[in-house]
């Protein structure tokens, strides 16, 4: 490597690392990382519902709702949102009608407020062909910003307000001098003297009022970001080639009530695994593993790390909360070389992509063992739309593989994450939500992911890009017990 | 000294030779109408509001609630604008004559102030939409942009107050527009009597009537408006109308409001409602009004600060006297009927909380009450001292 191609590597790396950490320091959203919206498929009886919820940023606040009906013909759909857990979510209110589309029959879109930060469900009912059926889809809400007021807003704001002060210091003055006068007599210098005297208190007082209010709104303010989501915090420890991925609890607030604290010893398996743990290389995302270390104290994920190439790795750790409040841990690993003993655990998954400074993967991506698995990607990617992304696994002749397995109780899964490190979310075939958090929403349902399933060669993802910007998309699928991790780039306009 | 009684002549400048009469209709000018109609649909709406958040929960701006407030600020800035516009820039020297002078700009004082009011009210709709996106919905019912509001809506009553007040003294007492101008003062009067029961709301729910701070919340809010409107209207039973106003109001809310059906859009829902909720019977404040206007009737001859001093004791001992046995009734089976309306619960009251068991909510001991009773009493005194001092500055305003 030449000297030149050294200085711009180490500024590639610096700028990387500088953005990694402006983004660990902003908690972005949770379940995933910055990707706040939820997109899933479920069935509500023969009625198909492709659903995508988008939460708001601020708590309380209102979440979109889109849903499309396929399956049996659909002539409402209505929608309650619920906590998804607790006393509070045995007492719905009452369910709002959707608004269906003029131009398309099957979509409908509608609205619900959520009340308080958590772990909620939207509650579908739709109603058609096939009588009343009933399905639910978990919402994680929370705050995740302050709005900062737009200039234009901001000078409107302070015109009327000096509007308002003026006004009232005149409006005293003259209700002194002249309110109690006679009609049409003149105001005497005494008077217009008093006037003046007048109008100095009231703007002395307002002046106070106007102090007061700023202060009152800081407070507010200060308030409210109190409340603003922050994520557990998390830290990796290496200690030969034992990973312990430490997580520590928030305690609940004993004065504010609306701070209850998050466990780190109440997560619910989520396929059979507590822990979802993606292991990135940083900064090329050129090498990814999928691993699922084990609880073995609270708050102590631990596992004998599979032989890694050396470097930083950053590590996305997906759990589930016993509230169905699903979230990402985020740290980072540096890993020396030579670490790394026996090999990738039955359920593991990693591959070793091209760097993302060689270009963007192409939608055919060649696995190590001759297969192939094929990206059927839409002509353009634009952000915040909801797709289904399908992939096919092929194999050494070219044709659909055979001998296909359930991976983790699932035909697939899937992380798109955002090669600026601001967005990680772990998919499934249902959608983007946790499968512990589905079935909560729908306990007592005859839910299709309960059953054996039987899995083809492909297999689809509901998933939005949040923003603009080039993702990298990493699909694990199985066949005759090999688990093939395919890799592929994404640019979102 | 002064005494206070409403046989104390005025100092006031000289007056004209005859009154000034501008746009009448019947008398009473179209504007002040307008006003009265301007507060009514403000107080409409927002106990109507308060309604929709205990049955329904959820809102938007758009709701007929929100519009009922908002109404009054446009009216307001409408007619006001209408009345600086006209005074400022017309012709009629006669409505000139009876105004006053705000840089420049000319009206009656209570148009400026029904102006700002209004200004202030529409200010606090943007105000409050860009607060509910950056903080959220309605987390707060006191939040700045709604106390701006509610600064408002006072300024818009306070001003139709003044147009009515200027109107009426320059009236002879005796004349058919006099008597007309006094009822809907007075009827404006019970409307922001009301406005200050609305206010203390939390402090005066029912489950807390056997707690200090209920009194002494309405010894701070009460006596200061009856004392005002007393000296203001130069009517010898002022407190007892604009109190009767207020309970005949919320008695009528009670009576009409479950009339309309409704079901809570947010949840948890505890109690299960079908239609509006209406407010909670309303506290017995007519009593200890008419205690007052009896009081100020024999006590003309007082100095102010006897007045007030006894007032606040009388104000408070007759309240506590009428309100702790009847909110024992309230907390009854026997008040549970479509009339004193205990049955009516919010959709998110809990069925183990005070309001759903009739329990009362921190209930004080006799210690406490008798302390209590002490503070209500100078808290009334203090009330009853501005308030006949203010009462007493309005009966001079001409314009």
């Amino acid at each position: 490597m030449s000297l030149t191609q050294k200085i711009v590597e180490k500024k590639k790396q610096r700028l990387f690392w500088l953005v990694l950490a402006l983004f660990l320091m902003v908690p972005g959203a949770w379940g995933h990382v910055g990707s706040k919206d939820v997109f899933e498929t479920v069935d509500a009886g023969p009625y198909k519902l492709f659903v995508t919820v988008r939460p708001p940023t601020v708590i309380p606040g209102v979440a979109e709702v889109e849903v499309r009906v396929s399956g049996a013909a659909a002539t409402a759909v209505r929608i309650t949102p619920i906590p998804l857990t607790g006393e509070a979510s045995k007492h719905p209110p009452s369910a709002d009608v959707m608004t269906v589309s003029k131009d398309d029959a099957s979509f409908y879109t509608g609205g619900v407020w959520l009340m308080a930060s958590g772990s909620w469900q939207v509650r579908f009912e739709v109603d058609g062909a096939a009588g009343r059926q009933v399905a639910s889809v978990p919402v994680p809400a929370v705050a995740i910003s302050t709005l900062k007021m737009e200039r234009g807003m901001g000078l409107g704001l302070a015109a009327l307000g000096v509007f308002l002060f003026c006004s009232m210091a005149g409006l005293v003055a003259a209700g002194v001098r002249e309110a109690r006068l006679a009609p049409a007599v003149v105001a005497d210098s005494a008077r217009r003297r008093r006037g003046l005297v007048a109008m100095g208190i009231a703007v002395a007082v307002m002046g106070l009022l106007v102090w007061g209010g700023a202060k009152w709104w800081d407070v507010e303010a200060a308030d409210y970001a109190g409340h603003v989501w922050k994520p557990l915090k998390s830290s990796a420890q290496l200690n030969g080639n034992v990973l312990d991925l430490m997580v520590k609890a928030i305690v609940p607030s004993t004065t504010d009530r609306e701070n209850k604290g998050r466990s780190n010893n109440d997560f619910l398996p989520d396929h059979g695994k507590l822990i979802h743990l993606y292991a990135i290389r940083e900064p090329e995302m050129d090498v990814a593993l999928h691993l699922h270390p084990e609880l073995v104290a609270t708050g102590d994920f631990r596992m004998t790390l599979p032989p890694m190439p050396a470097g930083r790795y950053t590590l996305f750790g997906d759990v589930v909360h016993a509230s169905g409040f699903p979230e990402t841990l985020v740290t980072t690993l540096d890993v020396p070389a030579g670490t790394g003993a026996g090999a990738l655990g039955v359920d593991d998954a990693s591959a070793t992509p091209a760097a993302l400074s060689a270009g963007v993967l192409g939608t055919t991506y060649k696995l190590p063992d001759g297969y192939s698995m094929v990206w059927d990607a839409p002509s353009q990617l634009t952000a915040t739309t909801a797709y289904t992304f399908r992939f096919r696994l092929l194999g050494p002749d070219g044709q659909a593989a055979s001998g296909m397995e359930p991976y983790l109780g699932m035909a697939g899964h899937a992380a798109f994450v955002k090669t600026d490190g601001t967005v990680f979310a772990h998919t499934h075939p249902n959608g983007s939500a946790a499968m512990p958090a589905m079935d909560l929403a729908n306990s007592g349902m005859m839910m299709a992911m309960d059953m054996p399933i039987s899995v083809g060669p492909e297999v689809g993802f509901p998933y939005g890009f949040p923003s603009a910007g080039r993702y990298r998309i990493f699909v694990q699928m199985k066949h005759s017990g090999v688990v093939e991790t395919g890799v592929f780039d994404a640019v979102v306009k | 000294m002064s005494t206070f009684g409403i046989v104390q002549p005025q100092t006031l400048s000289p007056p004209t030779a005859r009154p000034v009469t501008i746009e009448k209709a019947g008398g009473v000018p179209w504007y002040i109408y307008m006003g009265v109609l301007a507060v009514t649909s403000a107080s409409i709406g927002g106990n109507w509001d308060v309604s929709w958040h205990r049955s329904i929960g959820r809102d938007t701006f758009w709701t007929p609630a929100h519009m009922a407030i908002q109404a009054c600020g446009v009216i307001a800035a409408v007619i006001c604008g209408y009345l600086i516009f006209r005074t400022t820039f017309g012709k009629s020297e006669s409505m000139r004559a009876v105004s006053v002078n705000v840089f420049g700009f000319q009206a009656p004082l209570g148009a400026f102030l029904a102006a700002w009011g209004g200004i202030a009210m529409i200010t606090s709709a943007p105000f409050d939409n860009w607060w509910h996106a950056a903080y959220g919905l309605d987390v707060k019912i006191v939040s700045p942009p709604h106390t701006l509001l509610i600064l408002g809506i006072r300024c818009v009553g306070f001003g139709v107050l003044f147009l009515i007040l200027a109107a009426m003294n320059r009236e002879a007492e005796e004349t058919a527009t006099h008597k007309r101008l006094q009822r809907l003062y007075l009827y404006l009067g019970g409307l922001t009597v009301g406005g200050q029961m609305f206010f203390l709301m939390e402090y005066t729910w029912d489950v807390k009537l056997h707690s200090a701070s209920a009194y002494i919340a309405m010894a701070m809010a009460l006596p200061v408006m009856f004392g005002l409107y007393s000296q203001s209207s130069r009517y010898k039973w002022a407190c007892t109308v604009t109190a009767s106003i207020y309970m005949v109001i919320a008695i009528a809310e009670i009576l009409i409001f479950p009339l309309f059906p409704a079901s809570p859009k947010l949840g948890p829902v505890f109690f299960s409602v079908t239609h509006l909720i209406p407010a909670k019977f309303p506290i017995l404040i007519v009593v200890p009004a008419l205690a007052l206007d009896l009081l100020w009737q024999r006590t003309r001859s007082w100095k102010m600060w006897q007045v007030a001093l006894i007032s606040g004791v009388v104000f408070t001992a007759v309240l506590l006297a009428v309100e702790w046995p009847f909110a024992s009734f309230l907390m009854s089976k026997a008040s549970e009927n479509r009339f004193f309306g205990t049955i009516y619960f919010d959709y998110n009251s809990r069925p183990d909380g005070y309001d759903r068991l009739r329990e009362w909510f921190n209930p004080s001991g006799p210690g406490t009450m008798a302390l209590a009773t002490l503070r209500a009493s100078i808290y009334g005194a203090i009330g009853t001292y501005a308030g006949l001092r203010f009462g007493k500055w309005m009966r001079g305003v001409q314009r």
